[in-house]
């Protein structure tokens, strides 16, 4: 699952073409595009509008799950020529000074950059680095749903000293962002691994609900069981997570005792230990 | 090695981080004002980034020798520790690093010479007893040693320094450092071992247990003195089997006259270690057993621990004098 945060409609149609992506749904003012495991919002242009979007787009991934997030857009360089595909590797809020560094795992070709985000348009390109209008927003939102490394930005450069933002058109951001196609798909396929991967290490275990369904646990009581379906995935992944006996049981701290029980047995310990010193 | 270096604006000029970034000179180089940026963050995952981890180069401002855990220790009385690196090249399921940390980048403090002055200030207030000092706590001592130098710029000063012992800990073979300078009599070179079994399940990257009897055995014929640590014992059916294979296996070729000292210690981890290491793995088998929770310290359960230990310490008295055996009794 990955979501995609652009900026313009420019900077959005050729991944909406190359990924098939369908826009029925406006939330809040945003265009939300999906097929399959990708989504595309476009949040317009600035800091605090990416933020929104990014949120807005966060609110629809399932309880539990963890999706991928990339930001695509243009962004302004200093000395890179037009074209050059760039992700960021560190990400500073010019307003603030604040920086991030978002983990950088993959194996791909693309040049990583400083991408400084400011508030209006950058035309002097003081420092050696890309320049965008919304990572600042976007990396620290989405990175409230999703772990650091899954969460990236892929700048394509549209402008620099030599050639002016001034001279950039709606057609010729699309002309860029297409350009840069094959960079973004490995880009996507390999976030979308990394979350595959991470989601399939943290997914509980498949009955766990049914069971939760079955009595009445307490919150407390929901860790406990969640923590001992862990261990049952682990030490019996092919038998259902069900004990003989068990819908005999009454009330939820029955329940858990009998799985515990029946799952300390299987594991080393002498039987005189004290139960409620078990993790 | 390394994609990206992230280099703190102090040390940007520092010798060291100079040197280390001509090894990597395809790296690309990432400046941050202080290390904790990026390695403190909250929303990190330690198990991804080990797929890839970043080499951070950083001060380290207070805290460079600190005191080691009451037990921990090889019979004397001052015992102290420092980490100059981070994280670990290796991958151990069992290691406490991972739940330690939330970032896997390797972060290596360039100023070594305030680790010495805090050594020597150590030294100063033993007077004339003798210090120990571990160097392999928070990382592996050897493994990174072509990129931290730190055996290069450690066993000089250790060599003047009669009164200060150091403990090099390792699984590593990197031992080239080593074999070109002549041995002292103040540093102990200690390989980490588990049965081979516990090896293929757990230990990640790690080289062989052979390749490892191999730089061992280089060590002891180049006089260096070593040391066994078998830390943490970890449990599997047959564990009695396994352990005493292993035994054989090293006792058979190193010369245990000239051991230093062995010693053994129990799987423990501080409750919260444990809780992210389990939220880290929920899928690795070695924490779907069952544990006991002491105060807030997880291990395996108190008879079990008990008869591992008792078992281990049997067999390895077998092989070498009491005087040289060192169970670690860390207090629950």
């Amino acid at each position: 699952m990955i979501n995609l945060v652009v900026a313009l409609p420019a900077e959005a149609r050729p991944l909406i073409e190359c990924y098939r992506l369908t826009g029925k749904t406006i939330l809040g003012g945003f265009r939300i595009y999906r097929h399959a495991d990708i989504s595309l919002i476009i949040s317009g242009p600035g800091k605090v509008a990416s933020a929104a979007a990014t949120a807005l787009l966060a609110g629809g991934i399932p309880p539990g799950k963890h999706a991928a997030w990339l930001n695509i857009g243009i962004a302004g360089h200093a000395s890179c020529a037009t074209g050059q595909c760039l992700l960021a590797h560190r990400i500073t809020d010019r307003a603030t000074g604040h920086s991030w560094y978002p983990p950088q795992l993959l194996d791909l070709a693309t040049t990583t950059a400083h991408l400084i985000t400011v508030d209006v348009p950058e035309n002097s390109y003081h420092q050696e680095a890309a320049y965008d209008m919304e990572a600042s927003g976007f990396y620290p939102v989405a990175s409230r749903f999703s772990s650091t490394e899954l969460v990236q930005c892929f700048k394509v450069v549209s402008d620099n000293r030599e050639q002016s933002a001034d001279t950039l058109t709606a057609a010729s951001c699309t002309r860029l962002v297409t350009a840069g196609l094959d960079d973004i798909d490995r880009m996507v396929r390999a976030l979308m691994a990394l979350a595959h991967d991470y989601n399939a290490w943290h997914a509980p275990h498949a009955e766990l609900e049914q069971l939760v369904s079955q009595w009445h646990f307490t919150v407390s009581q929901r860790h406990q069981l969640t923590e001992l379906a862990r261990r049952w995935k682990v030490l019996l992944p092919h038998q259902p997570l069900w004990l003989d006996g068990l819908e005999k049981k009454t009330r939820a701290a029955a329940v858990l005792q009998c799985l515990q029980q029946h799952l300390d047995a299987l594991t080393p310990g002498p039987a005189e230990e004290s139960a409620e010193h078990r993790v | 090695m390394f994609n990206h270096i992230y280099i703190e604006k102090q040390v940007a000029e520092h010798p060291r981080t100079q040197a280390v970034c001509a090894r990597f000179p395809k790296a690309t180089r990432v400046e941050c004002d202080r290390y904790g940026e990026v390695f403190n963050p909250n929303a990190q995952d330690f198990r991804l980034q080990k797929r890839r981890p970043s080499l951070i180069l950083a001060h380290k401002h207070h805290g460079r020798v600190l005191k080691t855990p009451d037990g921990y220790g090889l019979g004397g009385h001052r015992n102290y520790y420092f980490s100059h690196l981070l994280n670990c090249l290796y991958d151990c399921r069992y290691c406490f690093l991972q739940g330690m940390y939330r970032s896997a980048h390797y972060v290596l403090y360039v100023n070594y010479e305030d680790f010495g002055a805090d050594i020597d200030a150590r030294l100063v207030e033993a007077g004339n007893e003798v210090c120990w000092f571990f160097s392999g706590y928070d990382c592996d001592s050897l493994a990174m040693e072509p990129v931290s130098a730190f055996v290069e710029h450690f066993l000089p000063f250790f060599s003047q320094r009669p009164l200060a012992h150091i403990e090099l800990r390792t699984k590593s073979t990197q031992i080239r450092s080593l074999l070109k300078r002549t041995p002292i009599p103040n540093a102990v070179i200690a390989f980490s071992f588990t049965p081979e079994e516990i090896y293929r399940a757990l230990e990640h990257k790690v080289p062989t247990l052979e390749r490892r009897l191999q730089a061992m055995l280089q060590l002891q014929q180049a006089g260096w003195r070593l040391g066994l640590r078998f830390d943490p014992l970890i449990y599997q059916p047959g564990y009695q089997a396994h352990y005493r294979r292993l035994f054989q296996q090293l006792f058979s070729q190193l010369n245990s006259e000239q051991l230093h000292s062995v010693s053994l210690g129990p799987f423990r981890l501080p409750r919260d270690f444990f809780r992210n290491i389990v939220q880290l793995y929920p899928d690795e088998p070695l924490f779907a057993g069952s544990f006991s929770d002491t105060r807030g310290m997880i291990s395996y359960p108190q008879g079990l621990e008990q008869e591992m230990t008792a078992f281990c310490s049997r067999e390895l008295l077998q092989h070498i004098p009491e005087s040289l055996l060192f169970p670690c009794t860390l207090a629950t």
